[in-house]
């Protein structure tokens, strides 16, 4: 070959390794999260493979346990070394940090795409404060879908999935005369807080349910329906076994799957179990999102935030990271893997197991959407209404003490 | 001015004769028993229920830690494992999701023994200097210090977490492996204080007079009197810092930044987790590999525990 | 040194304080809002209930585990064969985290999964171990696990004290014919004293900052009844994101610690002073040594 043109290769790759040696570190993320099952790894690196793919070099920062990867982010905000990201629940839980002037915003990636028009307005409402996004969104998890075991049921004798509350009853009785444990419970705290609020939306309905946690009205915790509500809510108690108190979550999916409970109240991140015990929806179990075609589909989530950093290569890094995390693909491939559903309506459905695809046509039906309490409510509001829930269903409370204890934490939150 | 101040070794009252012919020759003689031949049946049983209880836990570990979840999810928590398998263990090692990475616990091991060796050390080194300060130069104020050393080590660690990172990141030490040594030698001095004191309040006064009377000061008396006598308790305060560093999780999620972060982050990182799934035999397989660290310490140096405190130490 | 102590520990302490009179929530603030925190720290259930769980936890757990560490080691001084593996069994538990070891306890203490259904299986019908689901008897339940994972220490501490008595004390009393269980009772246990002094220091430490047993095991529950104060702050901490009552109620801790102590820490006070004075007498009076 000629010398000329082997010169020119050579200066050609070797340019070229430059430039890729200059982009071997480009966009740096250092991202923080608590995804760290084996379900959660492979949803993460759906992100990272995302990311990686868009030009970024992804720097993982896992800490398992919510509190925990939340606490660590602030403790490294607070000691000059921030993440580029840092993971936390579509809630109020980084309010504080917004007042306090600690994160950046990424309103040039809203703006550019859309968010107002493709996000639902819950949230909306809980990226946008002030008129500005500091977070953005990844996915929608709904923490009140009911699960139950197909041979249970056949074996209890009931022929399909209950339509109103009183069938659900019903149902379960049938469950407790087939020798069957009807509801699989797991009596930890915050397992008994979210029960409570399923069943408000499902029973007590949205109206009951907004009243409580975005009016706090705490006249209406005193009302006598309300109080009906709570005597409906410490019924389940009767259908759970003696062994429900300090039950992990798993557990008690597990006695779903193996058919010795008949129905769990849990969010839609139970399909990870059944997926690893092999069990298919609509073959070994069913799930369905409430009682009746117009049941409220609670929306939770997980979003992420970008702390205060000054430095412009990572200013990008973030709004890389916001950009790619939003694009429909990423969404189609991360909630399939996260057992969630996507944070935009407009995405192909074909990826997505059967409750999925249901949880995804229910969210085109705004009138169904409801925050969950944590977007309407501070975390310590949050946690002192836990302490009168925990109470009532674990102690012989009766339900006006429980109301009179509902409507102090209102009134002191 | 004699250069080996050791040449006045009286051993510290208390200790018998035995444990001087233990210290001299290595050798042990047993206490002759003083119990009836019933007695000591019936002392056989305690021992033996005593222990099949201690070990019923362990029991219930290792067989989770061998069976597949199918097994477990049954929920026969003392049945024997009807398919044994291994891959749990595999995987808790070196292929278990710890977030993106999916390395096991392998990853923070060495991290893990970086941290531990040079904060037992150093901790070490400061409760002995501390005790001895405490035991025979008595500056004043050296009470109240004490006091205020046992008492912080009552206080949760949470509590002290913003002074002491935004303390650390003035310094530039906030997610250093010097930083993470410097709080976990600073969280162990109560306790190691506590047990290098009593150890030389059981030491002679006179022994430290006779070695001042030759001529040593502070350092002197410290290095080639006090430290070598203080091997027995060395071991025991090695021991129980080697246990609660290697076990540690709080102090080195949060101070040891992410290049040397300790393995009990992975092992967090395995068995907690918020709505993902839980494989328990791989979390009990992991617990498990994690405790052989300071087990071993155990084993290797169980000896030395024992006779260690035996000079002395636990004196109040 | 006592200037890194001082800084450390009083420094966290005040500026703990200073917080505990602030509104903060996620992030510390400084502004000043009197005794509100503490009254709703006084107001609230969950904060009592975790002092008495305390109080229980820790009266229960120091007396079993001083009784049973003695006791083992007592037995395991008798000249047994397997000392090593007797005392490595014991030992293990102060190993492991509890972290596993608790969810494990809360298997083995759940009566549909563990002890109670399985003896239930072997025929007992009427056996009931279900003390971890009921609100009045789950901290029992905790202080078990709690003995297994610390009275190996205990036992080892007092182990060595033992070892330390002289061979000799054992011949005179065989000779003046005093009963193995008296020489225990009257001479061996005043001379431990120390060992159980030190053990003491150190299960208290555990007592006032008990967490990660009871969070492995129950999570607080069931409802509220196994609340513990180091749980109570670090919930404030963390996930209600209450800075200020957190402070507030480690404060509170700290004074009530600091109170109980406070006797303990004079009594030694004195006597140091009480026997360097005597020490100081008797060296004034014996015959001077002289130097090797």
């Amino acid at each position: 070959m000629n010398t000329q043109t082997n010169r020119l290769a050579l200066a050609a790759a070797l340019a070229l390794g430059a430039l890729t040696g200059a982009h071997a570190q480009a966009n740096r993320a250092e991202v923080l999260h608590w995804w760290t099952s084996g379900g959660e790894s492979a949803a993460v690196k759906v992100l990272a493979g995302a990311y990686t793919a868009a030009g970024g070099t992804w720097v993982d920062d896992a800490i398992a346990g919510g509190e925990q990867a939340r606490s660590e982010a602030v403790n490294r905000m607070v000691g000059g070394k921030p993440p580029t990201a840092a993971q936390f629940n579509t809630s109020k839980q980084f309010l504080d940090l917004i007042d306090q002037g600690m994160l950046n915003d990424v309103d040039v990636v809203a703006a550019r795409n859309n968010w107002d028009k493709i996000l639902p307005a819950p949230i909306l409402n809980s990226i946008k404060i002030k008129g500005h996004f500091y977070a953005v969104p990844v996915d929608i998890h709904m923490p009140a879908w009911f699960w139950y075991s197909k041979p249970a049921f056949a074996k209890a004798g009931i022929a399909a999935e209950p339509k109103t509350p009183d069938e659900f009853f019903a149902d379960l009785d049938k469950l407790k005369a087939a020798g069957i444990v009807p509801l699989a419970f797991g009596g930890q705290p915050w397992q008994e807080k979210v029960t409570f609020y399923a069943w408000l939306a499902h029973v007590g309905g949205p109206d009951m349910y907004l009243k409580l946690y975005r009016d706090k009205d705490a006249a209406m915790v005193m009302s006598p329906q309300f109080k009906a509500f709570l005597t409906s809510f410490k019924r389940l108690k009767n259908y759970v076994d003696a062994g429900s108190p300090n039950r992990n979550w798993n557990d008690a999916t597990a006695m779903v799957i193996s058919g010795k409970a008949g129905v769990q109240i849990m969010g839609d991140w139970a399909k990870g179990e059944f997926a690893g015990a092999h069990q298919t929806a609509g073959k070994e179990f069913g799930c369905f999102p409430g009682f009746g075609p117009k049941s409220p589909y609670l929306v939770a989530g997980d979003v992420f935030v970008f702390p205060k950093i000054s430095d412009p290569a990572q200013v990008k890094s973030q709004q890389l990271l916001a950009t790619v995390f939003t694009a429909p693909a990423t969404q189609v491939a991360f909630s399939n893997k996260k057992g969630s559903i996507p944070i935009r309506t407009d995405v192909d459905l074909k990826g997505l197991d059967p409750c999925a695809q249901l949880g995804v046509t229910i969210m085109k039906d705004v009138s169904r959407q409801l925050p969950t309490p944590e977007m309407l409510v501070t975390p310590d509001l949050e946690g002192a209404l836990q302490d009168v829930i925990t109470k009532f269903w674990n102690t012989n409370e009766s339900a006006d003490d429980a109301a009179k204890a509902m409507a102090a934490a209102l009134k002191n939150g | 001015m004699s250069a080996d101040l050791r040449a006045a070794v009286v051993p510290a009252p208390g200790l018998g004769q035995d444990a001087i012919a233990e210290r001299r020759h290595g050798v042990r003689r047993r206490p002759a028993s003083h119990l009836p031949r019933p007695a000591r049946i019936g002392l056989y049983v305690f021992l033996v229920t005593a222990a099949l209880l201690f070990l019923l836990p362990l029991y219930v570990m290792v067989a989770t830690s061998i069976k597949p979840m199918e097994e477990i999810r049954l929920g026969n928590l003392f049945a024997l494992p009807v398919k044994i398998t291994l891959e749990p263990w595999a995987q808790a090692w070196r292929s278990a999701c710890t977030g993106l990475e999916c390395g096991g616990i392998r990853t923070g091991f060495m991290n893990s023994v970086a941290i531990v060796v040079p904060s037992t050390v150093l901790s070490i080194l400061l409760g002995a200097l501390n005790g001895y300060a405490l035991s025979f130069w008595r500056p004043r104020g050296a009470q109240a210090l004490f006091v205020i050393l046992l008492t912080g080590a009552f206080i949760p660690y949470q509590v002290m977490m913003f002074p002491l990172i935004r303390s650390l990141a003035a310094m530039g030490l906030f997610g250093t492996l010097p930083g993470v040594v410097l709080i976990h030698t600073l969280f162990g001095m109560p306790v190691m204080t506590l047990l290098f004191r009593n150890y030389y309040a059981g030491v002679p006064h006179e022994l430290f007079m006779a070695a001042r009377i030759d001529g040593g000061g502070f350092w002197r008396i410290f290095v080639q009197l006090m430290l070598p006598m203080s091997l027995p308790i060395a071991v025991v305060a090695m021991i129980m810092q080697v246990t609660a560093i290697w076990n540690d999780f709080l102090i080195g999620l949060v101070f040891a930044g992410h290049d040397w972060l300790p393995m009990t982050v992975q092992l967090n990182n395995i068995i907690n987790t918020t709505t993902g799934e839980r494989l328990y035999n791989v979390n009990m397989a992991a617990t498990l590999l994690t405790s052989l660290v300071p087990l071993t310490v155990y084993l290797v140096s169980g000896r030395w525990f024992v006779r260690g405190i035996a000079a002395g130490a636990v004196k109040g | 040194m006592a200037a890194t102590v001082l800084w450390v520990y009083v420094g966290s302490v005040l500026w703990s304080m200073r917080i505990s009179v602030s509104s903060s929530r996620t992030l510390p603030i400084g502004d000043f809002v009197g005794f509100k925190q503490y009254a709703r720290l006084f107001d609230s259930e969950r904060w009592t209930l975790s002092l008495q769980n305390m109080a229980l936890f820790g009266g229960l757990f120091i007396v079993a585990c001083l009784a049973i560490g003695f006791l083992l080691a007592v037995f395991i001084d008798q000249r047994v064969r397997g000392e090593g593996v007797l005392r490595t069994i014991f030992l293990y538990p102060y190993a492991m985290s509890f972290v596993a070891t608790g969810l494990v306890w809360q298997w083995m203490l759940n009566p549909e999964l563990g002890l109670q259904s399985t003896v239930r299986g072997w025929g007992l019908a009427g056996f009931t171990f279900d003390w971890i689901v009921r609100q009045d008897a789950v901290m029992y339940a905790i202080v078990i696990a709690a003995v297994w994972q610390a009275c190996g220490l205990v036992m080892a501490l007092m182990l060595a004290g033992l070892r330390g008595i002289d061979e000799s004390l054992w011949m005179a009393a065989r000779i003046d014919g005093i009963p193995p269980w008296r020489v225990y009772a009257s001479i061996v246990l005043p001379m431990l004293g120390p060992s159980f002094g030190t053990a003491f220091v150190l299960l208290s430490v555990s007592v006032v900052k008990v967490f990660d047993v009871v969070v492995a095991m129950t999570q607080g529950g069931p409802g509220l009844a196994s609340e513990v104060p180091a749980k109570f702050i670090i919930d404030n901490l963390l996930v209600r994101a209450n800075i200020g009552l957190a402070s507030a109620a480690s404060t509170v801790l700290l004074l009530t610690v600091l109170a109980l102590l406070a006797p303990w820490f004079y009594a030694r006070a004195r006597a140091s002073r009480n026997g360097e004075r005597a020490a100081r007498a008797l060296r004034a009076s014996a015959p001077q040594e002289s130097a090797a």
